[in-house]
């Protein structure tokens, strides 16, 4: 069907010159760097705006619950000296973010401490407010009650709990963190659908507009062409993942003398790489795999579509309005992806993963949180094998007319009555 | 004997409603040039496209060297499209490679051959050059020596010479002359009769879809007689609207070719035009191009009444 030593010298083309142009050497360094400072700058936000102080000032009734939190944490309490009409005073007039009153009652088991503040302060700072709150409650409650050291120990005992993933074959893997995992994969794979079809979708638009793909069509088939295309730009996707892939893991191996570095020289090396190795969760071989092999079936499901919009168009303008159905099927699983993480095994999670265009996002996510049944993975990539060959087929009936018609902009009935011309 | 090289036999090609080629028939012969006329339109484009098997016909057959057009035949044709194109950030050396061997040839070949051509048109030193740093000039050299590079039996060229300055549409010419006498077939579609008439053996001249003339350019030619006036002249060229039974062709403010109609008098016409102007030159003459395109379409048209 094929004369291989054409598709290979297309393939060759389409990588080579990608690999060397600008554009893949700045999207290579740049998409990491761009996605770390996305990660790391709400932290460092919190960090840089902490050097302006936000204590909570107390009004404590009881003359003990405030002392103890204060002592225990004194960069986010302070014992009030004003009363509640003055501090509520300060708060109006802004010089305060907030207070906090503790009744006399609450030692007896009785009313309620209340946290007021200007609005500025969330979810993390209230739960942690209630938790400092209750927990000294407690402490000198049972302090009173003259409570024994052993039963003391028993309550403020920590029980953590580690996270197994029992398979079929009786494999136990730990899936502590890799829902974070799978929906960043997730994301990735997202990005690379808009970033590889649009690739192929210039690419495609600027044979046909430079007229090159005359010249080429006399020596080769159209369909040849297309594969080509799709092969060597899928190929540079995997090169530029490789990339970032061993970027990444030689970051990592140097990230656990980087922390001891910094945290100076108290902190013993190995224990530091191993606390820097634990935030890194441990994902097993298989979700890499299935992540390389979702990009891939994704990307070729989409660049036959993306191939047909460029081989109808002149100019990226004109691409819009075809582009809005592709768009639209890369988005629908991003919309679902929190849903099908949370709740992975539901029926709406296993039918929307096992949809062709939604799988590349939808499975990983799936496949990081639990193990997914072996008939729906296999069953998964049949489809989309199966989607991808039908879509070629009918975006290469598109492609070989869509290529030498100028002049006009061509709609969706245009598009469809190319497909049916023999 | 003379070995017919493409062969095409009752071609049609449709789009839609439109017959853009209709039950066409013709050969070319070896070592030939073919000129492949006609207006804007007339299937021209369409043919060609047929015989690079970058369309396939709805019907009827094309041959290329006996063989059925597909994907061995297009290894012997070299292709100049009408809309030239190449991939503007390639350098020339590379592309001219590439372009070379997806027409089978290895490597060294195409490097071999692509040093001759470079060198044929003075552009050894654009080799390492991206095509956009290129002018359009350079670019059509470029794009032509993409076509014969990989030493096809036979050349295809549509509209070979737009947009090309005059010193080049010279050289052109020349190595199109040359490649004939290596034994190369060329096809060579145009609507600038001019061309034609320089540098055809064989025309098929082409009409809404339809071949209307076909032959060895010099037979028709011949076959029309000397019914044509070519008339050099000073004076007021009022008088050439009052002349009847005639078409004037290729008329400026001293020149006029005059085609007699219904046997009209040729001496007749002298007498009329050294009555108002003074003649300075008077010849009979066979029928330019123009004239025999105008008068074949025009029977076309009264045939269809």
């Amino acid at each position: 069907m094929f004369d291989k030593e054409k598709l290979f010298l297309i393939i060759q083309r389409e990588y080579l010159v990608r690999l060397r142009s600008k554009m893949f050497i700045v999207t290579t360094i740049l998409a990491p760097v761009i996605m770390i400072l996305l990660l790391v700058l709400p932290t460092l936000v919190m960090v840089l705006s902490s050097d302006h102080e936000r204590r909570y000032a107390i009004y404590d009734e009881t003359g003990i619950i405030a002392r103890q939190m204060t002592e225990s944490d004194s960069l986010s309490y302070r014992v009030s000296e004003s009363d509640p009409s003055e501090l509520r005073e300060q708060l109006q007039a802004g010089q305060i973010e907030g207070y906090i009153l503790i009744p006399h009652e609450v030692l007896d088991g009785q009313g309620n401490a209340a946290f007021y503040h200007d609005g500025s302060a969330g979810m993390t700072t209230t739960s942690k407010i209630r938790s400092d709150i209750r927990q000294q409650v407690r402490s000198v409650r049972l302090d009173r009650l003259d409570t024994s050291d052993e039963i003391l120990a028993v309550i403020n005992e920590r029980v953590s709990v580690d996270n197994f993933t029992v398979t079929k074959a009786g494999e136990e893997a730990d899936t502590g963190a890799s829902a974070i995992v799978g929906l960043i994969m997730g994301f990735i794979i997202y990005g690379a659908m808009f970033g590889y079809g649009t690739i192929i979708l210039r690419s495609v638009m600027e044979e046909k507009s430079t007229r090159v793909v005359e010249v080429i069509a006399s020596a080769v088939k159209p369909f040849e062409l297309l594969m080509g295309k799709v092969i060597g730009v899928a190929m540079l996707g995997l090169t530029q993942f490789l990339i970032w892939a061993v970027s990444g893991a030689v970051l990592m191996m140097a990230a656990g003398p980087l922390i001891a570095m910094f945290a100076g020289g108290g902190v013993d090396t190995a224990e530091a790489a191993e606390a820097a190795a634990i935030t890194i969760p441990t994902i097993g071989p298989m979700v890499w795999v299935s992540f390389v092999l979702f990009f891939l079936l994704g990307f070729l499901i989409y660049s036959s579509l993306y191939a047909a919009v460029g081989s109808a168009i002149e100019q990226e303008s004109d691409s819009q309005q075809l582009q809005v159905p592709i768009i639209m099927l890369i988005v629908i699983p991003i919309i679902f992806v929190m849903n099908v993480a949370d709740n992975p095994t539901s029926t709406i999670a296993v039918v929307l993963s096992m949809i062709p265009f939604f799988s590349p996002i939808l499975m990983p996510v799936r496949m990081s949180v639990i193990s997914v049944p072996f008939w729906q993975f296999g069953g998964t990539i049949l489809l989309m094998v199966l989607t991808f060959i039908v879509l070629i087929w009918l975006s290469s009936r598109i492609y070989r007319t869509g290529i030498l018609m100028y002049g006009k902009k061509a709609s969706f009935g245009e598009l469809w009555k190319w497909m049916r011309q023999t | 004997m003379i070995n017919t090289i493409v062969e095409f036999e009752n071609v049609t090609k449709q789009y839609g409603d439109q017959k853009a080629v209709d039950d066409v028939s013709f050969q070319v012969k070896e070592g030939r040039i073919f000129g492949l006329l006609g207006p804007n339109g007339a299937g021209k484009t369409t043919s060609i496209r047929m015989l690079t098997h970058i369309l396939v016909p709805d019907s009827g057959s094309i041959r290329l060297y006996g063989e059925r057009v597909g994907a061995a035949t297009q290894r012997k044709i070299g292709y100049l499209p009408e809309e030239r194109g190449l991939y503007k950030k390639m350098k020339v050396g590379e592309q001219l490679i590439y372009l070379c061997r997806l027409r089978g040839l290895s490597k060294e070949a195409a490097r071999k051959s692509i040093t001759y051509w470079l060198d044929r048109f003075e552009a050894t030193e654009w080799i390492g050059k991206e095509v956009d740093e290129l002018s359009k000039g350079m670019q059509q050299k470029v794009q032509f020596i993409a076509t014969v590079a990989h030493d096809p039996q036979c050349l295809i060229f549509d509209e070979p010479f737009s947009g090309l300055d005059p010193i080049n549409s010279e050289l052109l010419k020349e190595v199109i002359l040359e490649l004939r006498s290596a034994g190369k077939t060329i096809f060579f579609a145009t609507h600038r009769m001019e061309q034609v008439e320089q540098l055809c053996d064989d025309i098929a001249l082409f009409n809404k879809g339809k071949l209307v003339l076909n032959g060895n350019l010099s037979d028709i030619r011949a076959s029309y007689g000397k019914n044509s006036i070519r008339l050099r002249f000073s004076g007021d060229n009022k008088f050439l609207d009052s002349l009847e039974n005639v078409r004037i062709n290729n008329r400026s403010v001293h020149f006029a070719e005059i085609r007699l109609l219904n046997g009209a008098d040729d001496q007749a016409i002298l007498r009329e035009a050294q009555k108002h102007t003074r003649v300075e030159g008077f010849e009979l003459i066979e029928p330019g191009l123009q004239e025999i395109f105008i008068d074949t379409i025009s029977k076309e048209k009264t045939s269809d009444v």
